[in-house]
Parts: structure tokens; sequence; C-alpha cells
């Protein structure tokens, strides 16, 4: 056993806390961002602590790009592209991965497609050419097609018997009315009517490199990881898709509320939301600081009343989300039935007091302190890093987006957190769900507007 | 690229504080942050009988308030040192941790010290955090689809001895029971520091932070050692089943646990790659069969916690199938595979890429763990367990060669040894119909 020397010194403890020393500087990964010759973005970074590579294939194409034709139908090519290519049926791809200590995942959101790997570094080579054989040759064999279709059918039922998922829809629909945001899962006569041909032509059209972003991070050197990415991506030819126009989402006038029936239900999910702004927007630091002081930290506002002060609540959380188009601002809790409409006040109290009054210097220093923090936090593993270069790859921020960061957080002023709220906090027009019991919350609910009530399938009840 | 596979390792040292502490450090410079854990020896199992789920309701009591950090002061520390925390129970163990900038480390000792020495709690602190419990127990368990499956499901039917076997996350009439005297006594039996290893992680120097870990935790003195309860299990000698009703998910869901042998024996090992033989993804014995190819399932995954229990356990595989499928001609399909390799046995070439994925998924872990929003958890907590449970942190670079040396006939031999009727326990979760939930 070894023992390392602790000399004893004597000292009482201390009743107030060390104060911080001078921070370490961070040394923002270096990225190495490449144009391959076919016109596919490349972008990499060293981080040589642990030997694997984590690797994103993304394509700019979500379910938005098809849900006037086909809700759903970007998520259920993802899923059965990994099934199957001319030259790998379903089994060899999943031993092939096991080989290379590989994960693999392929998933759709609203804006995009991503293929995602990551393994053992030995075996980068082999790991990038199963991604690249599932981004172009992928096969559809029919048999797993059909399989993988009957299973979203069975997982889309278990999603709508879940709170949060239920919530998570229905203020989408009613946030976004006739813009693809609005949908976040098909139903399943919407699955169930998913043809293969379908899904060989959205992949056919959108899996393209000139559609494509690759982003690697890990344990190789960039150079010759470069060499591979072109090696391995750089011969394949495929035209840009085109995306039609989205309808605008409707404007909210007045509070209203929106109540899911979930029989049985001995919890309410609160969760709601208005239309705010995109990554991109000038007043987006404003609005991530006004909310991690409002309700984004563990110590915001919100959580101290609603968890730490009333008991109401295990997870409150308020939440910026930002799509490509648009973006909105949420906030949610799983609270006791009996105080539902206690916790909508509250809320709203909170709300209105970031709307009124300016923060105190002593919150505005902490929840700057905070985010910058936790930015570089982010940075520390490979998917936290990975996740962070996506996002500012995706939506096209500007290359000293991670260096500046932390300084524009910090530049923030009390008013420009006021300004935020007052823009961004709508509190007048908030979109109210509840999901839960109407016979335990139908009274409560009607406190706060007009109620319109759903079953779980999203029919008007 | 032809790369060669690089073995990995981790610098560890570590000491001991004279009230007992336990100290690891281990020092990675590559970027400006550290990572702290205290874990106490102490986890759900352990929890006073009358009391289930008292050691999960201690857990937010110690973010409550101590001496010289009142309620909320040490979150707000470390959230405006711009760092991150949280705390865990487990079976064997609670945690507490820290993600923070490095120029914070002195600051998490002092709270952590902080609260080792003299927590401060009141009626007050103790009937909100309950509210706050008993809302965490709705939201995760009563009132999602499948909650608690199979974790809270499985132990009453497996296990006969109540620390194994009861509700851990607590059955409310028990909440409620607990009093501050409660809060009191399991504070004083089990947070001692003679009871606890400290993990220091990332940008720091192992000799400096052992002299900050000695500044600030050893004037707490020690306590006395606490009580040794027994854990054992009577031997099973007959087949075990039960069946709990599923309040609002859609499909029927079964959960087969069989019972390990103790942590660190050879079967253990063998056991531990059996379970990635069995489960680990899509390549896995059981998805592949009853998912992708009997097609009876639609889901299927399954574990074993290894590393981080330290009394009775069991690797548990779930089955959420289909509902034209009965519930006996589910696990049919299952014995059919858990047979097959008790029979046959594996060759090597499926079992080498096993061993390859095991290695690559502890790296993983290391590194990340958890959700990977806190750099390095898995390390700490991996450390912590090797440190708490077998006295020795700098297994973390060993262990992995004892998973590597596992042959094929152990993989069968554990299979015929472990895989049998009357060492297994099955929930069955039959949703209600619909219409009739309450």
């Amino acid at each position: 056993m070894t023992t390392a020397s602790t000399p004893a010194i004597p000292t009482p403890h201390l009743s107030s806390p060390p104060a911080l020393g001078p921070e370490r500087a961070v040394a923002w990964p270096r990225r190495t961002v490449r144009t391959l010759s076919n016109g596919m973005q490349v972008v990499l970074a060293e981080t040589h602590t642990f030997p694997k590579i984590s690797a994103q294939l993304f394509f700019r194409s979500g379910n938005a790009a098809v849900a006037h034709r086909a809700p759903g139908l970007a998520e259920m090519t993802a899923t059965v592209v990994r099934t199957g290519t001319v030259s790998r049926p379903s089994r060899r791809i999943e031993e092939d991965l096991r080989r290379m200590g590989a994960d693999l995942g392929s998933h759709a959101g609203a804006d995009t497609t991503a293929i995602s790997a990551s393994g053992l570094a030995e075996f980068s080579e082999g790991l990038l050419e199963l991604v690249a054989d599932l981004a172009r040759n992928a096969s559809f064999p029919a048999e797993e097609f059909e399989r993988e279709r009957r299973q979203k059918i069975e997982s889309l039922r278990v999603e709508r018997t879940t709170p949060g998922f239920l919530a998570g829809e229905r203020l989408r629909r009613v946030l976004f009315g006739e813009h693809p945001y609005a949908i976040i899962a098909p139903t399943e006569e919407q699955v169930a009517a998913f043809k293969r041909e379908q899904l060989e032509d959205f992949y056919r059209h959108h899996y393209s490199p000139a559609n494509a972003l690759l982003i690697i991070v890990g344990d190789f050197a960039a150079d010759q990881m470069l060499a591979q990415a072109e090696k391995t991506f750089g011969n394949w030819k495929a035209p840009e898709p085109e995306v039609p126009p989205s309808p605008a989402p409707p404007h909210h006038s007045g509070r209203r509320v929106h109540l899911v029936h979930l029989p049985g239900s001995v919890q309410t999910q609160v969760l709601l939301g208005n239309l705010a702004i995109t990554r991109r927007d000038p007043d987006w630091y404003r609005l991530v600081l006004a909310n991690s002081i409002y309700g984004g930290a563990f110590h915001s506002r919100l959580v101290i009343n609603i968890r730490e002060q009333k008991g109401y609540t295990y997870s409150p959380r308020s939440s910026v989300n930002a799509l490509r188009q648009y973006g909105y601002f949420s906030v949610h809790a799983a609270v006791r039935n009996e105080v539902a409409a206690a916790t909508l006040t509250e809320m709203f109290y909170e709300m209105d007091r970031m709307r009124a009054l300016p923060v105190t210097p002593e919150e505005l220093d902490s929840a700057r302190s905070y985010l910058s923090g936790v930015f570089s936090l982010g940075t520390a593993t490979q998917d936290g890093l990975l996740g962070q270069l996506s996002t500012m790859y995706l939506d096209r921020l500007p290359d000293d987006y991670l260096e500046t960061y932390r300084e524009k957080i910090r530049a923030l002023t009390a008013d420009d957190v006021l300004a935020a709220a007052r823009r961004h906090f709508d509190s007048a027009n908030e979109q109210i769900v509840l999901v839960g019991d109407r016979a335990q919350i139908a009274d409560q609910a009607a406190l706060f507007g007009q109620v319109n009530e759903y079953d779980a399938t999203g029919k008007s009840i | 690229m032809n790369l060669q596979p690089k073995k990995l390792h981790i610098p560890v040292e570590h000491t001991t504080l004279a009230n007992g502490l336990r100290v690891v450090a281990s020092p990675d410079r590559s970027a400006p942050f550290v990572t702290v854990g205290v874990y106490y020896q102490i986890g759900f199992r352990l929890e006073p009988r009358g009391r289930s789920g008292f050691a999960h309701l201690f857990e937010h009591m110690m973010f409550q308030g101590s001496e010289n950090a009142g309620k909320m002061e040490h979150i707000r520390l470390i959230n405006s040192s711009g760092g991150l925390l949280n705390g865990t129970t487990n079976y064997d163990i609670t945690n507490y941790f820290e993600a923070v900038p490095s120029n914070a480390l002195e600051r998490v000792l002092w709270l952590e010290a902080d609260r080792m020495r003299a927590l401060k709690v009141d009626e007050e602190n103790l009937r909100n955090q309950r509210d706050v419990v008993k809302e965490e127990v709705r939201v995760n368990v009563m009132n999602q689809p499948y909650g608690g499956f199979p974790w809270l499901d499985l132990p009453p039917v497996a296990f006969r001895n109540w620390p194994n076997a009861h509700n851990f996350y607590g059955d409310f009439s028990d909440l409620d029971a607990a009093t501050l005297d409660d809060v009191r006594n399991f504070y004083h039996t089990y947070y001692s520091p003679n009871n606890a290893v400290l993990l220091m992680l990332g940008d720091l120097d192992p000799a400096e932070a052992f002299v900050l870990a000695n500044r600030y935790f050893d004037d707490i003195p020690r306590g006395p050692a606490p009580p040794r309860a027994d854990v054992s299990e009577p031997p099973q000698t007959e087949k075990r089943r039960g069946e709990v009703p599923e309040p609002f998910g859609t499909l029927p869901a079964l959960a087969i646990g069989y019972t390990a042998p103790p942590r660190e024996t050879p079967d253990w090992y063998a056991l531990t790659v059996l379970d990635r033989v069995l489960h680990g993804g899509r390549a896995g014995r059981i998805y592949r069969q009853l998912v992708l190819e009997k097609q009876i399932a639609v889901e299927t995954d399954g574990n074993f916690e290894a590393f981080d229990t330290n009394g009775p356990t069991q690797m548990v595989t779930r089955v959420f199938h289909r509902p034209e499928y009965s519930a006996d001609a589910t696990i049919a399909a299952f014995d059919e595979v858990i047979n097959e390799l008790r029979e046959k046995g594996i060759a090597a070439e499926e079992l080498e890429p096993v061993k390859v994925k095991f290695r690559s998924d502890y790296y993983s872990m290391l590194e990340g763990g958890m959700g990977s929003y806190m750099p390095r958890f898995g390390l700490m907590h991996y450390l912590a367990c090797f440190t708490l449970f077998d006295g020795d942190p700098k297994r973390i670079n060993t262990i992995l060669d004892g998973f590597q040396a596992v042959t094929p006939a152990q993989v069968q031999a554990a299979a015929q040894k472990y895989l049998i009727p009357h060492n297994r326990a099955i929930v069955v979760r039959k949703p209600i119909a619909k219409g009739a939930a309450r």
C-alpha cells in the first residue's frame, strides 16, 4: 500500500468557505475543420485521455423536412438504416460493432438525422467504414422493416402512457400549429401506413454528402483521421436535398389550458411554454442567463420555491429550447395532484418577478459563474465535447463560439436579464399543459383560462 | 491507420488519515477541472427495519445544511463556483459528488468536511424533504409506465433476508414515521470518517491534495465502527415467482434475476462476462433470439451490477413481449437461450469480441458514466468501490485482466452452476386492461 506524506497541520476548521483561487485557463480543443472533395463538411477534435473515439455523421434533414407528407418518416428511416447494407446483413452489423468494441445509434430529430458511433480508437478505420456503409449502402431489408415498424408501434403505445412525453407532445402541438415542429411523434396509424419505398426515398434524397456534417472526437491524430475521412467518404456524390418552406407557427393571445386526461394518474405533469428564439438570436445569451436564474439550475428561484420551500415536487426546471427555425421557453414540474394550481401560481409569480424587478447582484454573479463553469465542464468528456461541437456547427454559430461563450455570459448585466425576461417569458400568453386525471385537476385547471381536454391519443374529449 | 490496442494506466495514489478516512487521488492535468466524491459505506440494504427508504431520505438531508453552510448554501456555493453536484443512494454505498473548475477544490473539501463533521437539520427540513422524496417516488415509480421495474419488484421475490428484500425507495408510512432522532442516529452510526472514502480526481497534484484533505478532514473525530449486519441469504430451494400489476404500460413485461456469486471470486468474473454474452446490446444472445429472430419480444435488456454492490445481487434480464405471447411462452423462449449456453457452451470466436466490448465499455464508464455530464464520474465510482469493498483502489488498473482471462469453459461452467431454476426469481408485470386503470 502506498502511503503519501500527510503532514499534520493543526488548523481549526474554518467557519466560512475558502475563497476561490485563480482560475486556470481552459484550453479549448483545437478543431480541424475541412471540406472533403465532395463538399462534405468534417470537424475533428483530438482528446487523448481515454483510447476511444466518438463520431457523429449528421444530415441536416430530420422529421420536419417531410412532416407534411409523413410524420416520423425520418426517424423510421434512421431506425431501419442500421438493419442492413448491400454487403452486411443485420447480424453482421451488430457483430462487427461488438468486434470493434463499439456502440451505434441512428436517430432523427426535428432538424437532423444522425448516425452516431463510438468505440475503441484502435478500430477507428473499421468504425468509420461501417458508418459510411450505413450512410451510403443501406438496403432496407423487407423483414427488418416490418419488424422495426411493429416495434415502433409498440413503443409509441408505451410512450403515450408516459406523462412527460404526453405533455411535451401537446405543448409542441399548441405552440407550433401547422408548422412541422408541432409533431414530435407519428400516430400508430401513420406508422402502420409507412412503406419501405418511402424510407428509401427519404434516404436517397437526404443522406447526401452536401447535406452532411461529420464530427469525430477522441484519441487520434487529426491529419491521419482527415485522410481516412477523405478515403471513406470523398468519392461519395449526391445532390443537396430540397426542403419545402414551412408555415409560420400561430400567435397566441391569452393563457390557455390544455388538459391531457391520463386516468389513474397519482401526479400532475405541469408544462407551460411560449415561443422564444433560436441560438442565432442576439438575445440568446441574455435569455440563457435569465432562464438559469428563474428555473434552469438547482440553485434557481423556482427550484428553491416549489421544491426546497414548499415540497410540491422533486424535479422542477425551466429550459430554453432551440430548434433550427424557432425556439421556445418552457417550465415543467411533476407535482401531487392537490397542488397543481398552487404550482402554476408560483411558476407565474416567479416569472412575473423576473419581469418586474432586476435580479440581485449575488444572483447575477452566481448564475454567470455557474453557466461559465458548466459550459467548460461540458467539453471534458468525448460525448460532451461532441455535443458542444454539434451545436456549434449544426447551428452555424461563429468560429469562436467555444472561446467566447464564457466572456459573453460574464459581460451580461441585471438589465440584460430583465430585458430578456420581459421579452421572452411571455407570462400573459403562456400555453399551459396539464397531464393527469381530470377528475382530480379539472377544477384547478379552469382557474388559469379556457380549458381544452384531450385523451392520450390527442383526440379532443 | 492500423493501430495497436493501448493499455490504459490510471495514476492512483492513496492514503488514510489518522481518523480513518481513506483518501484517493488520481491526477490528470489535461483540463482544469476536478471531480470530488465522498462515499459512505451505507446504502439502502442496511437502513433500519420499519424505516424503508430511510437511507435515501437521509441522502436528501445531507443537502439541508451543516454547521457552517446552511440550507441551500452547499448547492449555491458549488453552482456559483461553476460546478455541478449530486448524490445517490445505492445498495451498499451512498455518494456525494461535485465536478468543479480546479480552483474550487478547497471549497468543495470544506463543504464536504462540514457536513461530515456537523450536519444541522431541523423538523421543517425533514418535513420538506419527506414531501420531495414522495414526489420523487411518484414521478419515478407510481406515475410512470414500468416505474421501478424491476429494481423494486425483484428483491421481495428473490430474497428472504429483510436487508435484501424490502422496498428500497420506501413505503410512504415508513417515510412518515421517520423522525429527527432517526436522522441523528443514522448520521452518527454510519457517517463517520472511518466509514468513508474521499476521492479527488483531475487537475491536482496528489501530494498537495492529501495536504488539503488533511487540513479539512483531520479534526473530524473517528466514530465507533458501524455494526456489521448479516445480509446473507438462506439457500434457495424452490422456484420463486411474483406478479405486479402494470397500471399504465401496454406491453406485458417480465424480469428474470439469477443470484450471482460474491464479488472477486473466480465465478464472479465468469458470470460478469457471461452477462455480456447474454445481454450487451443487439449482438447479445437474448436480444438476438427473442427480438430479432423469434420476434416474441419487442425489447430486451439486462445487466449485472457487478462492481458497485457488496452483497446478494442478481444478474437481471428484462423482456417486454408482444401481448399475443403468454408470460410462460416467453419464459420458455428465454430458457432455450439459457439451455443452449449451458449445454453447448460458447465458441472462442464469440467470446473474444465480447471481451473487446467489455474493455471498451469499461473505458467509457471511467471517462464519463452516468450520462457523462460529469467528467470521470465512473472512475470516481469504481475507485470508491474498490477502496471500500476490496481495500485497494489500484484494482482500477488490474481488474480488466481478470475478465480478459475468462475462458469459454469457465463461461459454460458458470452458466451450468448459476443459471438454474432454483437460483432465480421471476417477476411478471401485467398491464391492467385499458380503461380499467384506477
